[in-house]
This record gives C-alpha cells, sequence and structure tokens, in this order.
C-alpha cells in the first residue's frame, strides 16, 4: 500500500472538514446516536440493574447508545438539574420526582405525543402523575412510575396485644395509646423533611383542610380542618408517640420500625421491602394496611416519577425513542416494574391491577380502593410559590410548634402569615 | 589560517528573540505583572466571576431556567418579611459567637499544650488535625450517628453511667439541643485549625522573654497574660477572622445533621440559601440570602486588619 504523504494528507482533512462545515453533516462514521440518562439512585437497587439491562438491549436493538447515571435522591439531584440548566449542557434525559416539572416547564421539551401514545395503550396516567407533569396544558414530562405512602404496621404486635387495624385517624389514635404502652410507639415525624408533609399532608386532607386553594392564590391554612388536625397531633404526640419524632430524617421511621421500636409507621412498602432484603428478624412481622380515612375521605401522598427531555438536548428524537422502549413496549415495562419489587408501580390506569401487587401478599393495601392520590401542596397547582411552601416545611413547623407548646391558634396565625407572604412574593 | 568575524555563523531569529525577552524580563514592570497574571485570572475567573454573578443574581428576580430582571434590594428588604430567614440570621450570629468563642479559649489551652515536651509529640500534633482533615460532610454524619435519637451513643453512654435519665436528651429535636449539637461538631472540627496556627505564634515566641520574666519573679499565669498573649493578638485576630468567615458560612454540619431543624431553629444562611435557591429554583433570593452579611464580613475584615496592621507596626 502506498504511504500516505503528507501534502495528500493535508489536502484529504482539509477538504473533508470544509465539507462538513459547509453542509453541517457529520460523516457517517460520526453519526452515532447516543443519548444520556440521569436517573436517581432507586430504592429497589434491583430496579437500577434491571434498567442497565434493558438500556444494553435498547442500544443494541437501536443502535442508539445510552448513557445512565446516578444520583442521590433529593439534595444532589435538584442541585445537578439547577446546573445542568443553568449551563444548558448536561444529560438530554432526566427522572423527576413529582412537580419538578413545574420548576422546570420552560426548559423541558413537550411531550405530549409521547405520553398520548402511552395513554392510548395502557389508559390515562393516574392523577397525581397528571399533577405533577402535566404543567398549563402540556405534558413536561412523561409519567414514569410511583411509589405511594401506605400504612405500615408490626402485625405480630398487633396479634398479640389483640389489638384492630386501624381504618381511620381517629383509629390510630386508640391503637397509639396501647402500642406506645407497649413500648412500640408510632412512629410519624415531625420534622424538617419530606416524609413529614408525606403524613401531615393526608391528615389535613381527610379533615377537609388544605393550605392553599385550587387557585393556587388563596391561603387556606386557617380552618377549623388545620384545628383539628392540630389538635389530633397533639394528641398522637402526647400518647402515643415519643418526642424523637421531632428529629426525625427521611430514613428514621424505617429505621424506627426495621429495628422493632416503632409498631406503626406512615411510609412507602420501602421500610419492608429493606427489611425483607436485609433478612432483619421484624421483616416478618411487617405487614401494611390500607391507608387511613377522616371526615372527608381517604387520602394519601403519592410520589410519582417522571422523565424529562431538556430543550437544550441535541437528540430530542432519540430520548423519546428511549422512553417509548421502556415505558411504551408492555414487556420491557413489565420487566421493570416487576423488578422494582412493588415500590415502582405502574402509573397508568389499565395498569393499576399489574401482576407485581401479588408477588407478596402485603403488597395487598397498594390497590389503594377507595384512597385519592395527590402530591404535596394539593389542591394548589404546585408552582414555585407552593413549592416553597412546601420546602421550607411550613406545614410540618406550624404541627412541631403545636405540639410543642404553641397553641392551635397562634401556629396556625404563624402558618397563615409565612404562606401569605410567600404568595405574595 | 585566520578566521575572520564574518566566517563565523551567526545564529539567526531565535537567539535573537531569546535574548529581548531576557532583556524584558529583567525589568520589573514587566517580570512583576508576568508573576502576577496567572494568579490574578485564576482570582477572576473562580472568584471575581462567581461573586459578581451571585451579586447580580441578589439584586434580580431570577429563577432557575427562566430570564430574569434587574430589581434593585428589593430581595435583601423582602427576606425580612419571612420567619424562618429572621430565625436565620438570629441563628447565625448565636452560632459563630458561641463556635468562635470556644474554638478560640480549647484552641489557646491546646496550643499551650502541644507547645510543652511531649511524648510522640509529632504523632500527637498531627493526630489533632484529623478533624480538620476528614471530609466534613462524612465526620458531621459520624456525629449524626451519634446524636440519633435510635442509636445515640451519648446518650447510651450517659445513661449507662448516670449521667442523664432515660431516653437522655433529644438531640436533634428540641432547638437549644440541636444549636449545641451543631456548635459541638463546628467546635471540634474547627478546633485544629485555632491550635496549629496558635502554636505556630506561640513557637515563635522568643524563649529569651520567659527565661527574663522567671528571673524576675513572674509565675506562670503572669507569663501567659503579659507575655504569651499580647505578642499572639496578631494571630488570634487572624484566626478569628478566619473562622468568623468561615463559620457564619458553614453548610455541611448543619446540612447533614439537622437540615436546619427543628423549626428553622438551626438554619444558616448557607443552609436556608440552599432551601430557596436550589430546592426551590428561585436563585434570585438564594442568592440574597448568601450575599445578606457581605457587608458586614467586608467591615469585620476591614476592623481586624486594621487592628493587625497597628499590632505589627
Amino acid at each position: 500500500m502506498e504511504p500516505i504523504r503528507r501534502r495528500r494528507f493535508l489536502t484529504t482533512a482539509a477538504g473533508g472538514l470544509a465539507g462538513i462545515l459547509a453542509t453541517r453533516v457529520p460523516p457517517a462514521r460520526g453519526q452515532q446516536r447516543e443519548v444520556s440518562y440521569l436517573c436517581w439512585n432507586n430504592f429497589a437497587p434491583a430496579s437500577d440493574k434491571k434498567l442497565a439491562e434493558i438500556g444494553q438491549r435498547f442500544t443494541r436493538d437501536t443502535g442508539i447508545k445510552l448513557k445512565i447515571d446516578h444520583v442521590s435522591h433529593m439534595g444532589p439531584q435538584q442541585a445537578k438539574y439547577a446546573s445542568e440548566v443553568q449551563t444548558q449542557a448536561g444529560h438530554d434525559l432526566v427522572e423527576m420526582r413529582m412537580h419538578f416539572p413545574w420548576l422546570y416547564e420552560p426548559q423541558l421539551v413537550d411531550v405530549s405525543d409521547v405520553v398520548g401514545e402511552l395513554e392510548k395503550k395502557y389508559g390515562k396516567a393516574i392523577s397525581s402523575a397528571y399533577e405533577g407533569a402535566h404543567v398549563n396544558g402540556v405534558w413536561r414530562a412523561v409519567p414514569q412510575y410511583h411509589g405511594m405512602f401506605v400504612a405500615t404496621y408490626r402485625e405480630d404486635l398487633f396479634k398479640k396485644a389483640s389489638l384492630k387495624v386501624p381504618d381511620t385517624w381517629e383509629d390510630l389514635y386508640t391503637v397509639g395509646k396501647e402500642l406506645k404502652k407497649m413500648g412500640n410507639p408510632v412512629g410519624i415525624p415531625i420534622s424538617q423533611n419530606y416524609d413529614s408533609i408525606s403524613t401531615a399532608g393526608p391528615v389535613l386532607w381527610s379533615f377537609g383542610g388544605m393550605e392553599v386553594d385550587k387557585d393556587g392564590k388563596t391561603v387556606r391554612i386557617n380552618s377549623p380542618a388545620t384545628a383539628q388536625t392540630i389538635e389530633w397531633y397533639k394528641k398522637m404526640f402526647r400518647d402515643c408517640m415519643e418526642p424523637e419524632v421531632l428529629s426525625w430524617s427521611d430514613a428514621s421511621n424505617n429505621e424506627s420500625i426495621q429495628q422493632g421500636k416503632a409498631g406503626w409507621i406512615h411510609n412507602p412498602v420501602s421500610a419492608y421491602i429493606v427489611a425483607k432484603q436485609r433478612k432483619l428478624v421484624t421483616a416478618d412481622g411487617i405487614n401494611h394496611h390500607r391507608s387511613l380515612g377522616g371526615p372527608q375521605g381517604r387520602h394519601e401522598t403519592d410520589t410519582p416519577r417522571h422523565i424529562g427531555i431538556w430543550k437544550f438536548s441535541k437528540n430530542v428524537e432519540p430520548a423519546k425513542e428511549w422512553i417509548r422502549y421502556l415505558l411504551g413496549k408492555r414487556e420491557v415495562y413489565d420487566e421493570y416494574i416487576m423488578s422494582g419489587d412493588a415500590f415502582n408501580l405502574p402509573v397508568y390506569d389499565k395498569l393499576q391491577d399489574h401482576p407485581v401487587l401479588r408477588t407478596d401478599p402485603k403488597y395487598a393495601a397498594l390497590r389503594g380502593e377507595g384512597v385519592q392520590y395527590h402530591t404535596y401542596g394539593w389542591p394548589a397547582p404546585p408552582s414555585d410559590k407552593v413549592q416553597l411552601i412546601t420546602n421550607t416545611y411550613l406545614l410540618p413547623n406550624m404541627l412541631a410548634k403545636a405540639v410543642t407548646g404553641t397553641s392551635t391558634k397562634d401556629a396556625i396565625a404563624w402558618a397563615e402569615i409565612e404562606m401569605r407572604k410567600i404568595l405574595a412574593g | 589560517m585566520a578566521v575572520r568575524a564574518d566566517d563565523i555563523p551567526v545564529p539567526r531569529g531565535r537567539p535573537r528573540l531569546a535574548g529581548r525577552v531576557r532583556e524584558w524580563l529583567d525589568q520589573e514592570s514587566i517580570l512583576g505583572p508576568v508573576f502576577v497574571t496567572p494568579a490574578l485570572l485564576l482570582l477572576v475567573l473562580l472568584v471575581a466571576y462567581p461573586f459578581l454573578m451571585a451579586l447580580y443574581f441578589a439584586m434580580s428576580n431570577a429563577f432557575i431556567g427562566r430570564p430574569s430582571e434587574f430589581i434593585g434590594i428589593r430581595n435583601f428588604v423582602r427576606l425580612w418579611d419571612s420567619d424562618a430567614f429572621r430565625q436565620t440570621f438570629q441563628n447565625a450570629f448565636v452560632f459563630t459567637g458561641i463556635a468562635v468563642a470556644f474554638k478560640l479559649v480549647f484552641g489557646i489551652c491546646l496550643a499551650l499544650l502541644l507547645n510543652e515536651q511531649l511524648w510522640f509529640k509529632r504523632f500527637i500534633r498531627g493526630a489533632v488535625l484529623l478533624p480538620w482533615v476528614i471530609p466534613t460532610a462524612l465526620s458531621t454524619l459520624g456525629w449524626w450517628w451519634m446524636f440519633n435519637s435510635l442509636y445515640s451513643v451519648v446518650n447510651w453512654t450517659g445513661i449507662a453511667v448516670g449521667f442523664m435519665d432515660p431516653p437522655g436528651p433529644n438531640w436533634l429535636g428540641q432547638k437549644y439541643y440541636a444549636m449545641t449539637a451543631v456548635v459541638t461538631v463546628n467546635v471540634w472540627r474547627g478546633l485544629p485549625f485555632f491550635a496549629i496556627t496558635i502554636l505556630a505564634g506561640l513557637v515563635a515566641i522568643p524563649r529569651e522573654l520567659y527565661e527574663a520574666a522567671e528571673a524576675d519573679g513572674a509565675g506562670p499565669v503572669a507569663r501567659f497574660w503579659l507575655i504569651t498573649l499580647p505578642l499572639l493578638k496578631p494571630v488570634l485576630a487572624i484566626v478569628v477572622l478566619f473562622s468568623t468567615i468561615f463559620t457564619f458560612s458553614d453548610f455541611n454540619i448543619v446540612y447533614v445533621l439537622t437540615r436546619g431543624g427543628p423549626i428553622n431553629s438551626t438554619h444558616l444562611f448557607a443552609t436556608l440559601s440552599r432551601v430557596v435557591g436550589i430546592d426551590t429554583g428561585r436563585i434570585g433570593e438564594g442568592a440574597a440570602i448568601s450575599l445578606y452579611l457581605f457587608p458586614l464580613l467586608v467591615f469585620v475584615v476591614w476592623a481586624q486588619l486594621r487592628f493587625v496592621r497597628k499590632q505589627a507596626y
């Protein structure tokens, strides 16, 4: 073979480069499509392994290279989103929890076409997914899965003490008193964490209360329902719980029931899943029951997850192809959901009675019959102001003030003033 | 054979250029800026630019990913309406005041101890630095376990030795205890910085002064008050200055230990700024929170440096 001379190499390279620049089309070899996907570390680790496996199959089947990165949930995730948006660089796809699509609305691609296809196949997206990802009439992210809160209790202790499984928040007070006497108090956090809001919301909604009206502008915290909620928390704190709940993090209630202390907590099934995986002695005794109700119905916190595509992405179509592959192929979606061990549940109507719920009799409560699921701040649309109310923990702080000595009236007045200021700002 | 000067090949171009460069660099007015430029570039890129961006954000209604407008000092004024901010303002002074005072007193004591002839002196001096060297988030996680209501080794020990009644203090759930916990961890972490810096100051004090004082009959307390402390003043001023700035802007300890709770009683400017700026996307307000104390800190820096200069001359 004749060696390439320097002059010829330079001429060919310069000609090629000029061609690429003139036509703005890269050569065939440089056209391999690639998408990057930022998702959080799933509470069910097997789900992350399955995702990687599905990703490899996707690359094989479509020729699109998929790079999956994981980030810890909550704190680092938000900082990562912010930096990617500010620099207009980073991943193509991002996993978003709850109402994040509202915060990043102008930066997210309209994915109504993909959601439309999925809804045609699987039925409408569930209400909480709609609340979180359908922003001002446009789907800004594709509903992926959800993990709702449920009542988690030590069934063995209940049986031993012949306690009736509670059906309402008032019933919980009745059994809670007995549980505390047994040394297994109720574990509901009243601190600056998201689990505190996840319980305070359903209690407030079940009594008929709300923080902000559905217009997103009118503060409604000052109501008899809020007063009832606070009174319920006060007696629960006094008779059924221990002061430690004022210091709890999101993981503390899980740890408390797993380590054999708490007799009842309000949490997704992750507490049970982890106890089972780690073969803890408490695992067999833990079970779940239907979410509790109040005078105004049975409400529950839901934590839907969605997949969004940044507008700055240069690979919008390949990114949509990945979403269609993961969620649009029934067998792939089923495989993904099954890997989550009932922590990740499908978000479309026709899939609600999913086989994953039959993998363990203790998941029966997850069918959620007669339960209305919402995200934080409901019924207000999750604007940035409503999310600031959530993120500054006004609801749990109002409760914490009340259970530590502030009068119900003053605690409500404090929360009302703070919420009004945020909405006015 | 005689060689004419014209016959000797003279290297052209490069040596002439090299010579000219050497000539330039011999001039102090050129060499100085050459040396300073890289550092200046780093300062501009990594300090000045982010600072100016933060200043702009603080005076705008910036929201992540959306266009923003200049709104002057409205963010700074409006923050006073927030109970969480007012609480944070108070917390920052309480936290910094108590923590710096403890670090100063304990730092002097530790430095005096380390200045004595101890066995394994080098090893002990190295070990003292450990809290300063370990990543803060990691060490604070260890403290979180120690204060955790379910696993607290502090309470377990206290109860075991009869010092506490079960279940022991609710370290992270009661506001005064929570502040005590975050201050404790900050003192633990910041103490080596004080001790080692003060030790450097102690070593520099001439021994003759102590010998002369001893000859005049001065005891240890008199020697400390009349020699050690006055001569340490410039070092103490610098160390207090740095620590005040670091402590006011602390983030990791509060974020890991309490996340600002209970009821915002341990929030500091950095942690509240994160909640508002990053978690909720309101970077304008978040930047205003983090810059709130900037004018005050500038004044503190100016006053302390002035004091140091007076001490030095």
